[in-house]
């Protein structure tokens, strides 16, 4: 019962920082980006093919997490200019379906390019006790990483002049504008640091299982499940709801079965939207 | 595309719909039987090839569907991200019930299609009763269609699972063969159409209008937006239903995948993005294009989806309202500086 608590926790920790980058950029001004399970796809594959030719594993994990970061500001950049001068529901779907057409950009290369890929990084080293129950290597380095990456997050939100400045876009546009701030940059900001984690979470998810060229949609899925249990905008809201949604999942994949599982997992979601619409975290409106 | 619509270049789709309200009866329903007869000369050329004649089925298939995704999404703006699962839901229910429990095919047909009215409305009545807007309809709609797809997977002993159903209800009826089902599902569309234009000239149209431009307005005026909206789920799931149907028994096999997000729901917005999403010809005019399209990149594999990707991306940033109205829009934009007419600043 401990394993399968602690390996809901592992799993949810990487569902959360899937979400973190999503759900700022919602949170930032209702922008929905259905390309960013494609982002962490493609960040495994140029990892995997990078791996193929021998360089060394960190180094190919790096160039695959800056891959993602490179989509995120080219996206940012370019096709999503549009989107910006839009206002309102508008706004929400033009992106939803602009970014939408991306992830089938990126979906269709990858699987064009390496269409049986799939990247699974090995981590040695025999299983380690905690609280008595053995647990892989695998898991427990994809979950310090995670805990550091959001820890890492943390600080950048609430420490910093820019994560600040995220905020504070976040609560007023309008009034963050006065006093100095440039939601444009700000924006930039949150899409290259979404495409960053979500290149992070394709390296962790692969210490523990592979992910397949095909995961793409699952991952977004995924992530913008936990974004709005969590509460769009609210980046602890998505950890939290990220943990929550992790250890539901293997609580029921454990006591029920797979397949109802996952309609569980999207009942918790369709419910919540219609009990507490500003999801679990989120300020009421 | 409610409000984008209101406020962005495809202004054009908006004038054009206020335009056809003032036509003659005639005029309005015009386009519906030219593009009936054009469509239905297309079995004269390809009517022995099965592969086209399957192509042809296809387009009519998920012009229908984008027919029915307009009048809940173009009409009211209720993005229903579950064209494939209500879809499904007829067409599993019909399937498992004539089949398995021997009822007859049309009693089938009309359970699963009310069956599917019935979600559809469920969905509309809960988005008004809870005031969620596009986005929280869609991503509960899509969490369904997930949990749907999941659900057949799962209850392997009705469904068949992953590995399908085989369905034999519909032999020897006009639903199987090449030339007759095309001319039903054809028939299926055009009444499609027709409903479809006869709701936007109704009251129902006015209404739909009104919540369009300004819900809180028309609201104000004594207009029933939860009943419209209601209704307007019902009568598109019910449109879905019955297509979804006719396809399981034209098939005669279905899976998880024939009802799939990935496939039909995807397939819908592409084929709308292409022709225009709330306009009558749009989905005419998309899936025709979409067909031809399909089939000329067929060799592209994986790369097919990267080049839908970049149509789409192009499409939207281009023509938002479609290209059927963007053609339509350069078309009279051509007739009035012909005519010499004092050049007026374009809406668009």
């Amino acid at each position: 019962m401990v394993a399968v608590f602690l390996d809901g926790i592992v799993a949810g920790l990487q569902l959360g920082l899937l979400a973190v980058g999503l759900t700022l950029l919602y949170g930032l001004g209702g922008i929905l980006n259905l390309a960013h399970g494609a982002m962490a796809v493609a960040a495994a594959m140029i990892t995997a093919a990078l791996m193929n030719a021998s360089v060394p594993v960190v180094l190919a994990a790096l160039a695959g997490i800056a891959t993602a970061t490179l989509i995120g500001l080219l996206l940012d950049q370019t096709v999503m200019r549009p989107v910006y001068r839009m206002e309102g529901e508008g706004r929400v779907l033009l992106s939803l379906l602009l970014s939408l057409g991306v992830a089938f950009v990126i979906d269709g290369i990858l699987g064009w390019q390496w269409p049986n890929a799939a990247l699974s990084i090995r981590i040695g080293g025999g299983a380690v006790p905690l609280f008595g129950v053995p647990m892989r290597m695998g898991s427990l380095y994809a979950s310090g990483i995670a805990l550091v990456a959001i820890g890492l997050v943390n600080v950048f939100l609430r420490r910093t002049r820019q994560g600040r400045a995220v905020r504070s876009v976040i609560q007023d546009e309008q009034g963050a504008r006065l006093i100095g701030v440039n939601p444009a940059m700000v924006r930039t900001l949150i899409f290259a640091l979404g495409g960053a984690l979500a290149g992070l979470v394709a390296m962790t998810q692969s210490m523990t299982a592979p992910v397949n060229v095909t995961a793409g949609f699952n991952f977004t899925i995924l992530a913008l499940i936990v974004t709005v249990v969590g509460g769009l905008g609210s980046a602890r809201g998505a950890l939290f709801a990220g943990i929550i949604l992790g250890i539901v999942n293997a609580l029921s994949a454990y006591l029920i079965g797979a397949y109802i599982t996952s309609i569980i997992l999207l009942a918790a979601a369709a419910l919540t939207i219609l009990a507490r619409p500003e999801g679990l975290f989120g300020r009421s409106a | 595309m409610s409000t984008a619509t209101a406020q962005t270049g495809a202004s054009s789709v908006v004038v054009g719909d206020a335009s056809t309200r003032h036509r003659t009866v005639p005029m309005a329903y015009a386009p519906i039987a030219v593009a009936a007869l054009l469509l239905a000369l297309v079995p004269v050329f390809i009517g022995d090839s099965r592969t086209y004649m399957g192509l042809a089925m296809g387009g009519l298939t998920i012009a229908a569907y984008a027919v029915a995704f307009n009048v809940i999404f173009g009409s009211t703006g209720q993005l229903f991200l579950a064209v494939g699962a209500l879809a499904g839901i007829a067409g599993y229910a019909s399937a498992i019930l004539s089949d398995r429990f021997g009822w007859p095919l049309l009693l089938a047909m009309l359970v699963g299609t009310v069956a599917a009215a019935i979600v559809g409305g469920l969905f509309s009545w809960v988005s008004v009763r809870r005031s969620l807007d596009v986005i929280f309809t869609g991503i509960v709609t899509l969490t369904f269609s997930l949990g749907f797809e999941s659900l057949l997977l799962g209850q392997r002993d009705l469904t068949g699972g992953e590995t399908g159903l085989v369905v034999t209800a519909g032999a020897g009826t006009v639903l199987r063969g090449l030339v007759p089902p095309y001319y039903l599902f054809l028939a299926v569309l055009v009444a499609f159409l027709v409903l479809y234009r006869w709701l936007q000239r109704s009251h129902f149209g006015w209404a739909f209008t009104a919540l369009r431009d300004d819900e809180m307005t028309a609201e104000l005026a004594g207009v029933d937006v939860a009943r419209y909206r209601v209704w307007a789920g019902a009568i598109g799931s019910a449109m879905l239903g019955l297509v979804g149907a006719l396809y399981a028994h034209h098939e005669a096999f279905i899976s998880p995948t024939s009802y799939a997000f990935h496939e039909v729901d995807v397939r819908t917005l592409v084929v709308l993005a292409f022709g225009g999403i709330g306009t009558l010809m749009g989905p005419v005019i998309g899936s025709v294009g979409f067909t031809i399209i399909d089939e000329l990149i067929r060799d592209y594999g994986q790369l097919r989806l990267t080049i839908y990707g970049v149509i789409l991306i192009a499409l939207f940033l281009g023509f938002r309202g479609g290209v059927g109205p963007a053609v339509v829009g350069a078309w009279h934009r051509l007739s009035r500086s012909a005519r010499a007419a004092p050049a007026e600043p374009d809406a668009g």
